[in-house]
């Protein structure tokens, strides 16, 4: 392996991947539940 | 449930980014000097770029709220504005994973991390400033006037590594880069901006809604009142 090049940098690419993974769902999940609450919230009102 | 355009679209981007995580893990060459870190890059610059798509379209209708002093684009602003921030987050979060991994720190006050970490910070503040206004009407003026303010800094994002000198490095073109790793990077981009805009349009629909119930309700004061002599 040639000096200077990076190796084993596959922790580095799973961390990534999972987070962005993970906070995308979630913002997802997030969106639909305060969807749901605003609903029953203006069916409560009527 | 009746599923729009845009909610096939969402589907199909979800499609897209599993085929371009695939094909940027697993199928394109590992980079000469970076190695397998490198392969952060498929998810980083589309992240980068789609928040940035998002803080313009909310620069866009923020001008529009202002110009048409309809609503419906004060919700649509929240909801790019939202998405912008949580791509934004995201960024810096991979960006501070790779610059471990090449450049030895979790994080440097280099140009492009600090104008990036300012985005994050103006348009975060566009969404705790509209929690300030309990008047429907200052509240869409403040958020429009606070989202063209922030954007100052987007542009700035974009082009400071031209402009000054800096750790990060400069744009690449599909001339500089191994075919193999453009095709995961377009994928990635094109899947997650179809689902941005589902993302932002149910948020914009979520604030639509909000705004129509708040509109609908009686002011707090009122109920309080009904409350005490009740």
């Amino acid at each position: 392996m040639p000096e200077g090049v990076i190796v084993g940098g596959w922790s580095y690419v799973i961390a990534a991947y999972g987070i962005t993974t993970t906070v995308l769902v979630l913002y997802v999940i997030s969106l639909l539940k305060r969807a749901a609450v605003t609903a029953a919230e203006a069916s409560d009102d009527h | 449930m009746k599923r729009g355009w845009i909610g096939w679209s969402a589907l199909a981007g979800l499609a897209l980014l599993a085929v371009g995580t695939w094909i940027g893990l697993f199928v394109a060459p590992a980079e000469r000097h970076m190695g397998d870190v490198q392969r952060i890059m498929y998810v980083h610059v589309p992240s980068a770029w789609i928040g940035m798509v998002c803080f313009t379209a909310a620069f866009v209708f923020a001008i529009v709220s202002l110009w048409s002093g309809r609503r419906v684009w004060d919700d649509r602003l929240v909801g790019a504005v939202e998405v912008g921030v949580v791509l934004n987050a995201l960024l810096l979060v991979q960006g501070s994973i790779w610059g471990r991994a090449t450049w030895g720190v979790w994080w440097d006050w280099d140009v492009r991390l600090t104008t990036s970490l300012v985005m994050l910070l103006l348009f975060a503040g566009v969404l705790a400033l509209r929690r300030l206004a309990d008047d429907e009407g200052r509240r869409a003026s403040w958020s429009a006037v606070a989202t063209i303010v922030g954007y100052v800094d987007v542009p700035l994002v974009y082009f400071c590594v031209r402009w000054w000198r800096s750790l990060h490095q400069v744009q690449s073109t599909p001339e500089t880069v191994d075919p193999a790793m453009v095709l995961p990077l377009r994928l990635n981009a094109i899947g997650l901006l179809l689902v941005a805009i589902w993302m932002a349009s149910r948020r914009a629909r979520l604030e639509g809604a909000r705004r129509i119930a708040e509109s609908a309700a009686p002011p707090a004061r009122v109920v309080s009142e009904e409350v005490a002599r009740a």
